[in-house]
């Protein structure tokens, strides 16, 4: 080796060890110059969370929620996700008490299959719920599902499928993020405060006078008040009742009065199911999800033309 | 072509626009005839753009024909009336073809009513002065207009009232009346010019006045010679000037009429009164000269009901509130083929589900195409052909629109202007992809978040 490339390669190898040094103090006086003091409570709440970033707690992802716990002293319940054992979690970290809280699973007021409502027209355009909601006719009902599957769609948890036009929700993966809810253009999806694993709910949404609701539908609610006669729970609003799942007890509420006196099929048992549900239909195939067979994207691209 | 703002003339057409195939001739000639009075009317307490009204009246109550039986405090809104003498029932509800779903008045018919040619004569009959209307204040021509119920008949039923309030930063020099009806099918209102021409003379310069318009130009597509000579005719001697416009769908769109007929431009997000221009059709302009002049409401409308599924296609005056069914009927009903009803003409009109719904005052045609016309398109990729952008009156790209919509992209979409979007249909009607672009682009404008 010529005595002159040692020299070149020495002076380089010098100057990036030089370079180097230097620059590690410039980051070691930085890192304590710029230093943010975060609330280790934050970190630990977070490590807490599921990591689920699904905005059912109200703030945009978890780590937003453990900021808002920890500084802004937020309910450390609302985690949808994580249920009752984060919340245990949380409240160990930030030394509070749970108070009692249910998890929020969506429901859906509306039972009728396609074959049970009534004036339905052939329709060729787009295929979802949004787009069939801006048109008239495309079945009597206008408060009622449209069977397109949008909520199937929003459900990043695939708690959601349509069975014969209707959404039926899977209770054990619906973490109660309430994507369903809000993409459904009918507003026919509430979420509601599960305290046992099956809820009564009221399976109808048209809001129009008994005769109206016969003429579009076999099994809509007619409004006949029967179960607000039935127990206290059930009001009207309009001419569909509610059911005021504040008060709703468990252990104290008797429907099977109600559940008799309805004429139509519009209160149904929903929530997890029990043993001998899973034993009824073991043998039962799960549909397959049919998939449109062409794809049109759209990206963020500016248009050139 | 200058765009001037004080531009008097246009070049008679703007740029863009499609040419379906015309299909007047199937009502072109028919004589407006006169609907029989139905049993029992229902007069929908919303057919306008606005503030619902509220019945007035209890069920049971006689009403003359003419009555109020619908009003709002609301200022955008207009009075519904009865446009048969009968007896008033318990308020039911409607399903509109817009898939509003609206209270309504029963009114069944009771006792002597006009009929036939008498009902016709009544309506548009008599003498209508194009002098002396000095007499009627601009005031008062606006406060009968409210009463009498009068709302943009053309298709979008806009009360009328609110676009004579004038705004003092705005003055309005120019009425144009809207005489286009560039839809296909559609002859409602070029019988209505042919076989009335007067008082659509007269209403034009009752609604110049309520404005303080000096300027005024009925706009008639050439496809209409007829009535382009009868409007010419009934308008002479007066200072309503009638300019013939090229055919083209969408001519009776305003941002299109406007620089077709006056030069102006009309801009994005703007409303003609930027440009010193009030839009009325004429249909409109007949109902304020009666309303005016004889103090009447608008309770009847023409309506064409056309199409090949249709056995004998004709032009009706009918009252606000007869069903579709009693319409079709007096047109000898549906050919065996037929598989589709239109309320309001097919290029923007809304597919009908159930024919038992009762007519607005917005309804302008009911067309019915038959199992040829409608057959199913499958839907494929978009290729990028620009067909869409080509025929866009609006300027707009409607392939990005839609396709940013479909994925729920309401930023994107806002920023190709989904909102100044008229839903004209050009776009889904040039697509080779069978695209349902403007579907897709009124879903993207009725679920995207406001603001």
């Amino acid at each position: 080796m010529e005595p002159i490339t040692i020299v070149v390669v020495s002076l380089a190898a010098g100057t990036m060890l030089l370079l180097a040094v230097a620059m590690s103090f410039v980051l070691g006086w930085a890192n304590n110059a710029f230093h943010v003091e975060v609330d280790p409570k934050i970190v630990q709440c977070n490590e807490v969370l599921p990591g689920a970033n699904c905005g059912g707690c109200g703030y945009v992802g978890c780590n937003e929620y453990s900021e808002a716990i920890v500084l802004n002293g937020e309910s450390v319940t609302k985690c949808p996700v994580g249920g009752a054992s984060c919340a245990e979690g949380l409240a160990q970290i930030m030394g509070v008490e749970v108070e009692q809280t249910w998890p929020f699973k969506a429901v859906v007021h509306c039972a009728a299959t396609f074959s049970q409502r009534l004036l339905r027209n052939t329709y060729h355009g787009e295929q979802t719920c949004a787009a069939a909601n801006v048109i008239s006719g495309i079945q009597g009902c206008t408060y009622g599902c449209l069977g397109f599957g949008d909520c199937v769609e929003a459900c990043n948890f695939s708690a959601i499928f349509m069975k014969e036009g209707v959404p039926e929700v899977v209770y054990d993966p619906c973490t109660g993020c309430g994507a369903c809810a809000e993409v459904c253009p009918r507003n026919i999806i509430t979420m509601v405060p599960f305290k046992t694993s099956e809820m009564l709910v009221i399976a109808c949404s048209n809001n129009d006078f008994g005769a109206e609701v016969k003429k579009v539908c076999t099994i809509g609610c007619t409004g006949c008040k029967a179960c607000t006669k039935a127990n206290d729970l059930f009001t009207m609003e309009g001419n569909l009742p509610v059911l005021n799942y504040d008060a709703y007890d468990p252990d104290a509420v008797d429907f099977s009065l109600a559940l008799d006196r309805c004429k139509m099929e519009s209160l149904v048992w929903v929530g997890v199911p029990t043993a001998e549900h899973i034993e009824a239909t073991k043998d039962m195939e799960v549909p397959d999800k049919i998939e449109a067979d062409f794809k049109t994207t759209v990206d963020d691209t500016e248009w050139r033309g | 072509m200058s765009a001037s703002p004080l531009s008097t003339t246009g070049p008679g057409t703007f740029p863009r626009g499609i040419h379906p195939p015309e299909a007047k001739e199937l009502s072109a000639s028919g004589k407006i005839e006169v609907l029989p009075t139905p049993k029992e009317v229902k007069i929908a307490l919303l057919q306008h753009t606005g503030a619902p009204c509220e019945a007035i009246h209890k069920p049971r109550t006689e009403v003359e024909a003419g009555a109020m039986v619908g009003s709002s405090e609301a200022f955008v809104s207009a009075p519904v009336h009865s446009p048969i003498a009968g007896k008033t029932a318990k308020t039911c509800s409607v399903t509109l073809p817009n898939g509003r779903h609206v209270p309504a008045v029963p009114i069944k018919a009771t006792g002597e009513q006009l009929e036939g040619d008498a009902l016709f004569e009544e309506i548009f009959g008599g003498e209508w002065p194009t002098s002396g209307l000095e007499r009627y204040s601009a005031d008062e021509i606006r406060t009968a207009t409210r009463e009498a119920g009068i709302v943009g008949l053309g298709g979008a039923a806009f009360p009328t009232h609110v676009k004579f309030a004038v705004n003092p930063e705005k003055p309005i020099d120019t009425l144009l009346i809207n005489g286009c009806e560039c839809e296909p099918y559609l002859n409602a209102d070029n019988r209505l010019m042919i076989e009335a021409p007067m008082p659509m003379i007269s209403g034009t310069m009752l609604a110049a006045r309520a404005i303080g318009a000096e300027q005024m130009v009925i706009a008639i597509e050439d496809n209409k010679p007829e009535a382009i000579a009868a409007a010419r005719k009934a308008a002479e001697g007066s200072p309503v000037r009638i300019q013939p416009v090229k055919t083209k769908y969408p001519m009776g769109g305003e941002k299109q009429l406007i620089p077709a007929a006056l030069g102006r431009i009309v801009p994005t997000g703007g409303l003609p009164l930027d440009v010193g221009v009030v839009v009325m059709n004429v249909g409109t302009a007949t109902a304020v000269a009666r309303a005016i002049l004889r103090g009447k409401p608008l309770t009847h409308r023409v309506v064409s009901v056309s199409g090949r599924g249709i056995v004998s296609p004709k032009n009706i005056l009918a009252p606000v509130g007869a069903t579709y069914q009693e319409l079709i009927d007096l047109a000898d009903g549906l050919t065996p083929d037929a598989a589709r009803v239109i309320a309001g003409g097919p290029m923007m009109g809304f597919a009908l589900g159930e024919l038992d719904t009762p007519i607005t005052k917005g309804t302008s045609g009911i067309v019915v195409l038959t199992e040829a016309e409608v057959r199913e398109r499958n839907e494929t990729n978009c290729v990028r052909c620009g067909h869409c952008v080509d025929v866009c009156p609006l300027h707009l790209v409607p392939t990005r629109i839609a396709l940013a919509s479909r994925a729920r992209n309401w930023d994107l979409a806002k920023r190709y202007h989904m909102m100044a979007c008229m839903e004209c249909g050009c776009c889904s009607y040039a697509c080779p992809a069978g695209i349902p672009l403007v579907q897709l682009i009124r879903t993207g404008k009725a679920s995207a978040p406001r603001a």
